[in-house]
Protein backbone atom coordinates (compact mmCIF):
# COMPACT_ATOMS: atom_id res chain seq x y z
CA UNK A 1 0.00 0.00 0.00
CA UNK A 2 1.14 3.61 -0.66
CA UNK A 3 0.11 6.56 0.44
CA UNK A 4 1.14 10.15 -0.84
CA UNK A 5 -0.81 13.60 -0.23
CA UNK A 6 -0.13 16.86 -2.16
CA UNK A 7 -1.85 20.59 -1.18
CA UNK A 8 -2.25 22.58 -4.13
CA UNK A 9 -3.49 26.06 -4.53
CA UNK A 10 -7.20 26.72 -6.46
CA UNK A 11 -5.27 27.52 -9.57
CA UNK A 12 -5.48 25.88 -12.78
CA UNK A 13 -1.82 25.71 -13.31
CA UNK A 14 -1.66 23.67 -10.25
CA UNK A 15 -3.54 20.50 -12.09
CA UNK A 16 -0.83 19.12 -13.76
CA UNK A 17 1.55 18.38 -10.75
CA UNK A 18 -1.68 16.52 -9.24
CA UNK A 19 -2.31 14.42 -12.37
CA UNK A 20 1.87 13.69 -12.36
CA UNK A 21 1.29 11.79 -9.00
CA UNK A 22 -2.02 9.92 -10.14
CA UNK A 23 0.01 8.57 -13.08
CA UNK A 24 2.70 7.42 -11.11
CA UNK A 25 0.27 5.70 -8.60
CA UNK A 26 -1.96 4.10 -11.20
CA UNK A 27 0.84 2.55 -12.76
CA UNK A 28 2.65 1.00 -9.25
CA UNK A 29 -1.24 -0.34 -9.09
CA UNK A 30 -0.75 -1.92 -11.89
CA UNK A 31 -3.44 0.00 -14.14
CA UNK A 32 -3.33 0.00 -18.30
CA UNK A 33 -2.02 3.63 -19.85
CA UNK A 34 -5.45 3.56 -20.56
CA UNK A 35 -7.09 3.68 -17.15
CA UNK A 36 -4.48 5.44 -15.73
CA UNK A 37 -5.10 8.18 -18.69
CA UNK A 38 -8.86 7.74 -17.92
CA UNK A 39 -7.78 8.39 -13.67
CA UNK A 40 -5.54 11.51 -14.83
CA UNK A 41 -8.50 13.03 -16.43
CA UNK A 42 -11.19 12.21 -13.48
CA UNK A 43 -9.31 14.00 -11.00
CA UNK A 44 -8.24 16.85 -13.14
CA UNK A 45 -12.22 17.15 -13.86
CA UNK A 46 -12.73 17.14 -9.95
CA UNK A 47 -10.01 19.45 -9.14
CA UNK A 48 -11.47 22.13 -11.84
CA UNK A 49 -15.14 21.91 -10.87
CA UNK A 50 -13.48 22.76 -7.70
CA UNK A 51 -11.99 25.67 -8.32
CA UNK A 52 -14.62 26.82 -11.22
CA UNK A 53 -17.87 25.97 -9.15
CA UNK A 54 -16.62 25.68 -5.27
CA UNK A 55 -13.63 28.49 -5.34
CA UNK A 56 -15.54 30.48 -7.78
CA UNK A 57 -12.44 31.19 -9.77
CA UNK A 58 -8.59 30.85 -9.29
CA UNK A 59 -7.48 31.33 -6.24
CA UNK A 60 -4.68 30.52 -3.64
CA UNK A 61 -7.28 28.58 -1.42
CA UNK A 62 -6.16 25.15 -0.89
CA UNK A 63 -6.79 21.76 -1.99
CA UNK A 64 -5.50 18.83 -0.48
CA UNK A 65 -5.56 15.47 -1.80
CA UNK A 66 -4.43 11.98 -0.65
CA UNK A 67 -3.50 9.58 -2.96
CA UNK A 68 -3.54 5.51 -1.81
CA UNK A 69 -2.93 2.87 -4.58
CA UNK A 70 -3.10 -1.07 -3.39
CA UNK A 71 -2.48 -3.67 -6.17
CA UNK A 72 -5.21 -3.12 -8.73
CA UNK A 73 -7.29 -0.17 -6.48
CA UNK A 74 -6.43 3.54 -6.37
CA UNK A 75 -8.76 6.29 -4.32
CA UNK A 76 -8.12 9.45 -3.71
CA UNK A 77 -9.70 11.46 -1.35
CA UNK A 78 -9.33 15.52 -2.33
CA UNK A 79 -10.72 18.58 0.71
CA UNK A 80 -11.38 21.77 0.55
CA UNK A 81 -12.59 24.94 1.95
CA UNK A 82 -15.37 26.14 -0.48
CA UNK A 83 -18.86 26.26 0.53
CA UNK A 84 -21.30 22.88 -0.07
CA UNK A 85 -20.22 21.15 -3.73
CA UNK A 86 -21.65 17.77 -3.98
CA UNK A 87 -20.25 15.95 -7.25
CA UNK A 88 -21.36 12.24 -6.13
CA UNK A 89 -24.48 12.24 -7.78
CA UNK A 90 -24.51 10.82 -11.04
CA UNK A 91 -25.67 13.33 -13.71
CA UNK A 92 -29.06 12.12 -15.39
CA UNK A 93 -28.27 11.07 -19.21
CA UNK A 94 -30.19 13.82 -21.65
CA UNK A 95 -30.57 12.93 -24.86
CA UNK A 96 -29.45 14.91 -27.08
CA UNK A 97 -28.67 15.93 -30.83
CA UNK A 98 -25.49 16.36 -33.01
CA UNK A 99 -27.06 19.81 -34.05
CA UNK A 100 -27.35 20.68 -30.33
CA UNK A 101 -24.53 18.82 -28.05
CA UNK A 102 -24.37 19.35 -24.35
CA UNK A 103 -21.40 21.70 -23.01
CA UNK A 104 -22.09 21.55 -19.37
CA UNK A 105 -21.84 19.08 -16.94
CA UNK A 106 -19.29 17.00 -19.44
CA UNK A 107 -16.76 17.03 -16.10
CA UNK A 108 -19.01 15.58 -13.61
CA UNK A 109 -20.10 12.85 -16.58
CA UNK A 110 -16.14 12.06 -16.82
CA UNK A 111 -15.47 11.63 -13.55
CA UNK A 112 -18.76 9.00 -12.57
CA UNK A 113 -18.12 7.27 -16.18
CA UNK A 114 -14.44 6.59 -15.44
CA UNK A 115 -14.48 6.22 -11.50
CA UNK A 116 -17.04 2.79 -9.88
CA UNK A 117 -17.15 5.02 -6.63
CA UNK A 118 -17.52 8.26 -5.92
CA UNK A 119 -18.52 9.18 -2.11
CA UNK A 120 -18.88 13.37 -0.46
CA UNK A 121 -19.71 14.30 2.48
CA UNK A 122 -19.21 17.70 4.53
CA UNK A 123 -17.41 17.60 6.74
CA UNK A 124 -17.18 20.35 9.73
CA UNK A 125 -16.38 23.60 7.19
CA UNK A 126 -15.38 21.67 4.50
CA UNK A 127 -15.87 19.18 1.36
CA UNK A 128 -14.61 15.83 1.34
CA UNK A 129 -14.59 14.05 -1.92
CA UNK A 130 -13.58 10.21 -2.45
CA UNK A 131 -13.14 8.30 -5.40
CA UNK A 132 -12.26 4.96 -6.39
CA UNK A 133 -11.48 3.01 -8.98
CA UNK A 134 -11.10 -1.03 -9.25
CA UNK A 135 -8.59 -2.58 -11.85
CA UNK A 136 -10.88 -4.49 -14.21
CA UNK A 137 -9.51 -8.01 -14.79
CA UNK A 138 -10.00 -10.24 -18.57
CA UNK B 1 0.51 24.15 -25.30
CA UNK B 2 1.38 25.44 -28.51
CA UNK B 3 -0.69 26.67 -31.23
CA UNK B 4 0.41 26.95 -35.16
CA UNK B 5 -2.10 28.30 -37.68
CA UNK B 6 -1.55 27.84 -41.21
CA UNK B 7 -4.25 29.22 -43.96
CA UNK B 8 -4.89 27.39 -46.74
CA UNK B 9 -7.06 27.75 -50.09
CA UNK B 10 -10.54 26.24 -48.65
CA UNK B 11 -9.36 25.26 -45.16
CA UNK B 12 -7.41 26.48 -41.95
CA UNK B 13 -4.90 24.06 -39.90
CA UNK B 14 -4.65 24.83 -36.49
CA UNK B 15 -1.92 22.06 -35.24
CA UNK B 16 -2.32 22.10 -30.97
CA UNK B 17 -0.16 20.64 -29.00
CA UNK B 18 0.57 19.93 -25.10
CA UNK B 19 -2.27 19.98 -22.40
CA UNK B 20 -5.80 21.50 -22.98
CA UNK B 21 -7.22 21.74 -19.75
CA UNK B 22 -8.67 24.29 -17.46
CA UNK B 23 -5.50 26.56 -18.11
CA UNK B 24 -4.75 26.62 -21.56
CA UNK B 25 -8.65 26.29 -23.05
CA UNK B 26 -8.84 30.16 -22.69
CA UNK B 27 -5.76 30.67 -25.15
CA UNK B 28 -7.13 27.45 -27.20
CA UNK B 29 -10.64 29.15 -27.68
CA UNK B 30 -9.50 32.33 -28.27
CA UNK B 31 -6.91 31.05 -31.14
CA UNK B 32 -10.12 29.26 -33.01
CA UNK B 33 -12.41 31.90 -32.33
CA UNK B 34 -9.86 34.10 -34.29
CA UNK B 35 -10.24 31.74 -37.48
CA UNK B 36 -13.56 31.55 -37.48
CA UNK B 37 -13.63 35.46 -36.26
CA UNK B 38 -11.79 35.76 -39.95
CA UNK B 39 -14.23 34.27 -41.98
CA UNK B 40 -12.88 30.58 -42.25
CA UNK B 41 -15.35 28.27 -41.28
CA UNK B 42 -13.70 25.35 -42.68
CA UNK B 43 -10.86 23.87 -39.93
CA UNK B 44 -8.76 20.84 -39.82
CA UNK B 45 -7.49 20.69 -36.20
CA UNK B 46 -4.50 18.41 -35.90
CA UNK B 47 -4.44 17.17 -32.47
CA UNK B 48 -1.71 14.52 -32.82
CA UNK B 49 0.98 15.91 -30.18
CA UNK B 50 -2.23 16.77 -27.65
CA UNK B 51 -1.25 14.54 -24.62
CA UNK B 52 -4.03 15.58 -22.49
CA UNK B 53 -6.94 17.03 -22.99
CA UNK B 54 -10.13 17.77 -20.57
CA UNK B 55 -13.46 18.71 -20.43
CA UNK B 56 -12.31 22.57 -20.75
CA UNK B 57 -11.15 21.70 -23.69
CA UNK B 58 -14.00 19.60 -25.13
CA UNK B 59 -16.54 22.61 -24.78
CA UNK B 60 -14.35 24.79 -27.21
CA UNK B 61 -14.01 22.00 -29.58
CA UNK B 62 -18.08 21.85 -28.71
CA UNK B 63 -18.19 25.77 -28.90
CA UNK B 64 -16.24 26.01 -32.46
CA UNK B 65 -18.08 23.15 -33.80
CA UNK B 66 -21.27 24.86 -33.37
CA UNK B 67 -20.12 28.12 -34.47
CA UNK B 68 -18.46 27.03 -37.78
CA UNK B 69 -21.19 24.74 -38.99
CA UNK B 70 -23.72 27.68 -38.58
CA UNK B 71 -21.51 29.56 -40.82
CA UNK B 72 -21.78 26.93 -43.35
CA UNK B 73 -18.63 24.72 -42.52
CA UNK B 74 -17.17 21.68 -40.65
CA UNK B 75 -14.30 20.79 -38.02
CA UNK B 76 -12.32 17.54 -38.39
CA UNK B 77 -9.55 16.24 -36.54
CA UNK B 78 -6.91 15.25 -38.01
CA UNK B 79 -4.37 12.58 -36.30
CA UNK B 80 -6.05 12.67 -32.92
CA UNK B 81 -3.92 11.14 -29.84
CA UNK B 82 -4.84 8.43 -27.83
CA UNK B 83 -5.51 10.85 -25.54
CA UNK B 84 -7.73 13.31 -27.85
CA UNK B 85 -9.75 9.84 -28.60
CA UNK B 86 -10.23 8.65 -25.09
CA UNK B 87 -11.74 11.83 -23.52
CA UNK B 88 -14.00 12.15 -26.31
CA UNK B 89 -15.18 8.55 -26.07
CA UNK B 90 -15.55 8.71 -22.02
CA UNK B 91 -17.23 11.99 -22.81
CA UNK B 92 -19.65 10.46 -25.22
CA UNK B 93 -18.69 12.86 -27.69
CA UNK B 94 -16.60 11.15 -30.18
CA UNK B 95 -19.65 10.98 -32.58
CA UNK B 96 -19.47 14.57 -33.18
CA UNK B 97 -16.20 15.17 -35.10
CA UNK B 98 -15.12 13.16 -37.87
CA UNK B 99 -11.34 12.03 -37.43
CA UNK B 100 -8.63 11.24 -39.95
CA UNK B 101 -5.16 9.33 -39.64
CA UNK B 102 -3.27 12.18 -41.27
CA UNK B 103 -3.54 16.31 -41.77
CA UNK B 104 -3.74 15.63 -46.17
CA UNK B 105 -6.32 13.29 -45.81
CA UNK B 106 -8.35 15.71 -43.88
CA UNK B 107 -7.67 18.93 -45.66
CA UNK B 108 -8.83 16.50 -49.13
CA UNK B 109 -11.97 16.26 -47.38
CA UNK B 110 -13.02 20.27 -47.86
Amino acid sequence: MTDYSLTIEGRFDQVASLSDLVESMATEAGFSSRDQYALQLAVCEALENIIIHGYQGESTNLIEAYVNSDPGEFTIEIWDDAPPFNPSNNPAEIDWSQDDPPVGGLGLKIMHKVMDEISYERKGERNWLKMFKRHKTN
Amino acid sequence: MDIQITDHKRVSVVAVSGRIDGSTAGEFEAALTGVTDAGNNNIVLDMSDVDFVSSAGLRVLVNTRKSVNSGGGKIVLAEPSQQVVETLDIAGLDVLFEQFDDRETAIGTF
